[in-house]
């Protein structure tokens, strides 16, 4: 058993003091394992040190009567230029052990073949993970600690790991920490949080990993997202694959998405994805996956106009074209009356729209309207152009019911125009998801500090409508200027 | 809990047991060190005190050429090997154990590595590096009839081992403050640099003026490097030594340099 008692690290840091445990209790007895969630920089990994003994507590003790591993295929301690079998034979004395025996294990294990004899330098990332869990496994321990470990090498290396630590070794004790929920979720049978210091435990995984995912949307919320805005939708796009692996509430929702998939629960899935998407609306991979899901549920409009919108965002037209044309044939219709609409890299207002510009322009013109299902899909599969899809909204009487005012403006000339304001620190701004897109699609400004004014002040406006016009928004796309003309050539239309 | 305690492996096993690990790892250290610094290419680990031989040589040609003036008869030959061996000896342990843990606390991961092994592996490697040097050239340089064997062989080792348990003390104490402030190896390299006329190993105290003589006798390893020069040359030289003022500073210095390992492996955050 090992007995966590009290536990508590303080590191010093420039600005002071920072707990990074306060107060930790817990045991684990022979056979348990123990999966731990927490965000970045939460002190999992201080945990693991800390039980393994390599890290001395601020206050409070580890005890342990059975022998605990080093953080496990942790590749770290290998020089450089030693050799693999150089590495065996430290490792093997270090822990007193046959060397001879121990090098055939790695060398079988391993695959590295020659490989073991050339310097570790040379090695790529995916052989100095396997030469990391091959040295791992030579010596027996009663509790492994596993420190992101499934990361490591291809799938079938990955498979063969598994077998060697959870079939072969299913009687040791294990702490996991892992940004993958689901190898956590595979693999133990306790569950805790790590938040703010202090460790809250769980039997069941879903629960704990609901109220992870909470602990995470609370902290995001109170320090929302603050790098620059993209300066054009086309940047917006080429970004967002980047801000989403950066973005941790992401990456966990999506990692909760997946793991519903796996259990076939398909609208929970879509759900999930959708909300990820909510925080991303433009990383295109995903709308693969709600198109996938929705698909699954029966929701076939919904997919459809899904797939178009991960093509629309760049996604390789061959990836997704049998599931468009299976699912039109479904609703007896002939694919090549329908084309799907490919992305291109060019100004926002030439290229084609997807479901999230959909949203945001339905937001911004109709205020809480919106496209239903059948509609988007329509959408999808004949408008050419954000310009088009912008002119089709102005259009629909929707547009003309939200802005009655501002229209009667416009009608007479007289609708208000101001500069864009002037530039903050974009560093200290905050700003919500639609509008940081907006002011990306609007494309008004290439300086960060204006762009950041701009969200900020479109967060604040109740007209956003009528901010964006001020500014000259949408000034340059053709086939919407023509239609908001259509309203000064039938005024009587308004009012 | 608390009724059916458990034996702890978080605790400290016995004595001797302790030392058998630590001996373990401090040797499977002291290999892995020699194949990293050295590798397998050309004369591998010859370097060990190759190196240490070429500085030695090359400052008993300078010395030879500029005729040094050291305020003796003693040939120059003698004079540079027993000096600037010395030098090394105490020189080079610091300069390898400043910022050894900073490089190596990955290694730390294992829990039977504690800072102190490694710093241990490094002293006693550079100590060996300096002492074969110090013998393979004192042995060449008799067979070739430059220098006389020396008079007390048991004079010139216990001279030589105080003053590598004084660069020990100071290697540890020196790596260890360097974890706490980078300041340590900044200041390092110009004071042991500006040591080096002052260590005893350019002159003999008896040729200096009796007021500076008290001077530099405050620095310990001159006192190291005086008793070398007793057992070599005892009858030809006076030698102006007092041991246990060596002894005492060695003692004080390494209490010190425990200490700070210490208060060091309690903080190090292995990674």
């Amino acid at each position: 058993m090992i007995t966590i008692e009290n536990l508590h690290k303080t590191y010093p840091t420039r600005f002071g003091e920072k707990e990074v445990l306060s107060d930790v209790n817990f045991e684990l007895r022979k056979g348990e394992k123990l999966g731990i969630l927490g965000r970045n920089g939460a002190g999992k990994s201080t945990l693991i040190r800390l039980i393994s003994g390599a890290e001395f507590p601020t206050k409070g003790r580890v005890r342990a009567d059975m022998s605990v591993s080093w953080p496990l295929a942790f590749g770290g301690a290998f020089q450089e230029n030693l050799t693999g079998v150089d590495n065996v034979r430290f490792i093997s004395r270090i822990y007193a052990q046959d060397f001879e025996s121990n090098l055939a294990f790695v060398e079988e294990f391993s695959e590295l073949g020659a490989y073991l004899r050339e310097e570790v330098r040379t090695y790529s990332s995916g052989m100095r993970a396997r030469l990391a869990f091959a040295i791992s496994m030579i010596t027996e321990f009663d509790c492994f600690l596993i420190d992101e470990i499934s990361a490591v090498g291809d799938a079938r290396f990955h498979d063969r790991c598994n077998y060697e630590l959870f079939e072969k070794r299913n009687d040791r004790a294990m702490v996991i920490v892992s940004h993958d929920p689901s190898y956590i979720s595979d693999h133990c049978d306790r569950f805790a949080i790590l938040n703010d210091g202090r460790m809250t435990f769980y039997s069941d995984f879903d629960e704990a990993y609901g109220l992870f995912r909470n602990t995470m949307g609370l902290a995001q919320a109170n320090a929302p997202e603050k790098r620059e805005i993209p300066k054009s939708r086309k940047q917006l796009i080429e970004y967002t694959h980047t801000a989403a692996m950066r973005d941790e509430l992401f990456q966990a929702t999506v990692f909760e998405a997946d793991i519903k998939g796996k259990a076939k629960e398909w609208e929970r899935a879509e759900a999930l994805y959708r909300e990820a998407l909510e925080r991303q609306p433009y990383q295109r991979s995903y709308w693969v996956q709600v198109a996938h899901m929705a698909k699954e549920a029966g929701y076939i409009v919904r997919a459809e106009s899904a797939y178009r919108t991960a093509c629309a965002l760049g996604e390789p037209l061959a990836e997704v074209e049998m599931f468009v044309e299976d699912l039109m044939q479904r609703q007896n219709l002939d694919p090549t009356d329908f084309p799907i609409q490919a992305y291109i890299a060019a100004a926002a207002f030439k290229q084609p729209p997807a479901n999230p510009d959909i949203e945001l322009l339905c937001d911004l013109c109709w205020g809480n309207a919106r496209f239903s299902d059948d509609e988007t899909c329509d959408a999808m599969r004949h408008v050419v152009c954000l310009d088009e899809l912008l002119s089709k909204i102005i259009a629909d009487p929707r547009f003309e019911a939200a802005h009655k005012d501002w229209l009667g403006h416009y009608v007479k000339g007289e609708a208000p125009t101001a500069p864009l304001p002037e530039p903050i620190d974009p560093q200290g701004a905050q700003a919500s998801v639609s509008s940081r897109n907006l002011v990306s699609v609007l494309a008004l400004s290439d300086r960060a500090g204006v762009q950041a004014a701009m969200a900020t002040e479109l967060d604040a406006s109740d007209d956003r409508w009528a901010l964006v016009q001020s500014w000259g928004g949408f000034g340059d796309w053709p086939q919407t200027v023509q239609a908001l003309k259509q309203f000064k050539n039938e005024p009587a239309a308004v009012g | 809990m608390a009724s059916n305690a458990a034996p702890d492996t978080h605790a400290k096993p016995p004595l001797r047991e302790s030392f058998a690990v630590q001996g373990r790892v401090v040797g499977a250290l002291l290999i892995r060190e020699v194949i990293t610094r050295y590798g397998r290419h050309n004369i591998g680990f010859l370097w060990l005190f190759v190196e240490p031989m070429l500085f030695t040589l090359g400052v008993t040609a300078l010395w030879t050429a500029t005729k040094n003036l050291h305020g003796s008869d003693l040939p120059i030959a003698a004079f540079a090997l027993t000096g600037y061996s010395t030098v090394l000896l105490w020189r080079n342990m610091p300069g390898r154990t400043i910022g050894a843990i900073k490089a190596n606390s990955a290694l730390l991961y294992h829990r039977n590595i504690k800072p102190l092994d490694i710093y241990l592996a490094r002293v006693l490697l550079e100590a060996g590096g300096a002492t074969i040097s110090f013998i393979v050239l004192g042995v060449v340089f008799i067979a070739i009839e430059w220098i006389e064997p020396p008079e007390d062989i048991l004079v010139v080792t216990a001279g030589w081992l105080m003053l590598a348990w004084f660069g020990a003390a100071l290697a540890i104490a020196l790596g260890t403050l360097s974890y706490l402030s980078e300041l340590v190896d900044k200041f390092w390299h110009p004071f042991s640099y500006l040591m080096f006329p002052l260590s005893g190993a350019a002159f003999l105290v008896s040729a200096l003026p009796v007021s500076f003589q008290e001077i530099v006798l405050l620095f310990p390893m001159v006192h190291g490097v005086e008793f070398i020069r007793e057992g070599f040359f005892g009858s030809k030289i006076i030698a102006i030594y007092d041991l246990s003022y060596l002894l005492v500073f060695n003692l004080v210095l390494s209490v010190f340099a425990l200490l700070f390992t210490r208060y060091v492996s309690r903080r190090v955050v292995p990674g």
